[in-house]
């Protein structure tokens, strides 16, 4: 209440701001529900647990191997959507946002159906890429759901470089692949990096689609939400807990860096 | 030499049409236009950002139309520096010859030549936020000429520095110009600059070449409206001075003119056109400068009018309607013309 005795102005302005603390409270009262509901004994026990380092690992390895991809697939994708005119462009533009707009669960089935029916996903299989109840699918599943936070936080970046740089690097002897290495790339780097962590910790927590793609075996892929799902179910709550702080650590971590290294970037 | 037929290009809002030029390197060539006029888009045509719809581009005598930037050898220095944030100054300098695959004992000599002659040999382990605009622009020259390029396009590279700093880069430019006998094209709005640096100009306006020549020719004999309300803004007079008594004596060719701004040697003097009384009598006064000449031509402009008065050389003063009925003034009266030494620009 101090400080709403030391905000002077009009009712209007304490009521818009006691707004803002009601849904701040609201929100931390979850995140220390969670924390306390154990004591600190019986958390770091259950941290210590084989199950719950079984999926950290897994979980840190399939994001890790995910943002990776989202990496790989999204910098040109976003650099040809900024800089490059072609038939379709906007069309290309609404599909690869998609998956933005797609519940993650029905991803998870289309996923399913394409990995596991079509003759595609059969060859795959056949070539030892199973992606069905694998952590294949797990990394498959965390792609799908979250390139499109990649591309878009690339597209801000790069819509942000004056093109030319490019141009200056190519007079002094450089081609279009090389200017972009050597000039826009490391001109990036926020960017990269703050679309890196953002994706990296949204794939640690993505639950619907790997759900269905991977499935929820136990010690096989069982990543953080799921083993706070199955523990869930089956009344094992210390572990659940120590999955759900582990994953409020990591989501706060990430927030953190992303607001320091995303500057002007956005991406929603 | 740069030599450029028939280029038409289209970009929507910025467009070229049918642009002819010849630019020699020994000449320091400028082109001059308003915002819009398309002289950005013109300058990257020639760098090869731009293919254009039509016509060719030729450095010394081989077409380039369809030769990739990269191939040309034409660098490009901005308005707004553009240097590469992630480097320091001497990386950025570098940055064309590492292109190149300049061994790296070279690169370093070359980059301290280039410092030495712009004077920011002290800056090279900074990186481009710690500099001030005069010293970015320095080591974006820096940057294009290190490759010793073809040719040089300037894009208003001084537009955005302060009067002190834009006046010292001026003599750099022309000095690096006489130093490395390069082809240059320098892009500017600013006539003073263009009559500073040219020796010859060209004019652009909408996308058209208007008028083409050494800039006291284009000044004297405007071939269009637009050069001549283009250049109609200032009187500009290219002279000798002679400072005595603390004032500079300007000759002029065949008058001589007083400015109270103390400057030596070949320069410009300009005076804006309604600095100048007009009378029919020699008028007494404290100002300094008073000629006896002849009304050329009166150029209509609504409330106010344009005498072009030839006193040995071409005179712009504008008066009200008022005054050119009550003076009765027609073309080829005998007039006087008086003006303040302090009203009188020398750059």
């Amino acid at each position: 209440m101090m400080i709403l005795q030391k905000l002077k102005g009009s009712g209007f302005k304490i009521i818009t701001i006691s707004f803002v603390l009601l849904l701040a409270a609201f929100i931390l009262a979850q995140v220390v529900c969670v924390v306390t509901y154990t004591t600190p004994q019986v958390l770091i026990k259950s941290l210590a647990s084989r199950e719950i380092w079984f999926a950290i690992k897994l979980s840190l390895i399939t994001a890790v191997i995910s943002t990776i991809l989202c990496i790989i697939i999204s910098v040109p994708a976003a650099y040809a959507l900024v800089r490059y005119d072609f038939p379709g462009k906007s069309f290309f533009n609404t599909i690869l946002d998609m998956p933005l707009a797609l519940p993650p669960l029905v991803a998870g089935v289309g996923l399913l159906i394409l990995f596991g029916t079509t003759p595609f996903g059969k060859a795959l299989a056949k070539a030892g890429l199973v992606f069905v109840y694998t952590p294949l699918g797990i990394i498959i599943a965390q792609f799908f759901v979250n390139v499109p936070f990649m591309l878009r936080i690339l597209k801000s970046t790069f819509q942000g470089i004056n093109p030319r740089y490019e141009y200056i690097a190519q007079g002094l002897g450089c081609t279009e692949a090389q200017a972009f290495w050597r000039v826009t790339l490391p001109m990036s780097k926020n960017g990269l990096l703050a679309g890196s962590v953002i994706t990296w910790s949204k794939g640690i927590g993505e639950f619907g689609a790997a759900l269905m793609v991977a499935g929820a075996t136990r010690m096989k892929t069982e990543i953080l939400p799921i083993s706070l799902y199955l523990n869930m179910s089956c009344g094992e709550l210390d572990l659940a807990i120590a999955a759900a702080t582990i994953l409020i650590v990591i989501s706060f971590a990430s927030l953190f860096i992303f607001e320091r290294y995303s500057g002007t970037v956005h991406f929603l | 030499m740069i030599r450029v037929e028939n280029i038409s290009k289209n970009l929507g809002e910025f467009f070229l049409t049918d642009i002819n030029l010849e630019v020699n390197a020994i000449d320091y060539f400028m082109i001059v236009g308003p915002t819009g006029a398309g002289k950005t888009i013109l300058l990257e045509t020639i760098a090869g950002i731009y293919r254009p719809d039509k016509g060719k581009i030729f450095l010394n005598d081989h077409d380039i139309t369809n030769a990739p930037p990269r191939d040309r050898n034409i660098n490009v220095v901005y308005q707004d520096y553009m240097l590469f944030p992630h480097l320091t100054a001497a990386q950025n300098i570098g940055f064309g010859l590492r292109s190149r695959k300049i061994s790296k004992t070279v690169t370093k000599r070359k980059i301290n030549e280039v410092a030495n002659l712009l004077g920011i040999s002290h800056l090279l382990c900074r990186y481009s936020d710690t500099l001030s605009g005069g010293e970015k622009q320095r080591v974006s020259i820096a940057r294009a000429i290190i490759t010793e390029p073809k040719a040089l396009l300037l894009d208003e590279p001084l537009s955005a520095l302060d009067p002190q700093t834009k006046d010292k880069l001026r003599h750099e430019l022309k000095k690096i110009h006489l130093l490395m006998k390069t082809t240059i094209i320098h892009v500017t709005h600013s006539l003073e600059e263009a009559f500073f640096l040219g020796d010859q100009i060209a004019l652009l306006d909408k996308g058209k070449i208007v008028q083409v020549g050494e800039p006291k020719e284009v000044f004297r004999k405007p071939n269009s409206k637009f050069t001549a309300d283009f250049m109609g803004v200032d009187n500009i007079f290219k002279g000798k001075s002679t400072i005595i008594n603390g004032a500079s004596h300007i000759d002029a060719g065949g008058i001589t003119i007083v400015s109270t701004t103390p400057a030596y040697g070949n320069l410009f003097a300009s005076i804006r056109p309604e600095e100048i009384f007009v009378s029919k009598q020699p008028i007494v006064s404290s100002a300094r400068n008073s000629f006896h000449g002849n009304v050329e031509n009166i150029i209509d402009k609504g409330v106010i009018l344009n005498l072009l008065i030839d006193v040995g050389i071409p005179f712009i003063v504008v008066i009200t309607r008022q005054s050119l009925d009550s003076m009765k003034l027609k073309i080829s009266d005998s007039v006087y013309i008086t003006f303040k030494a302090a009203a009188v620009h020398v750059f």
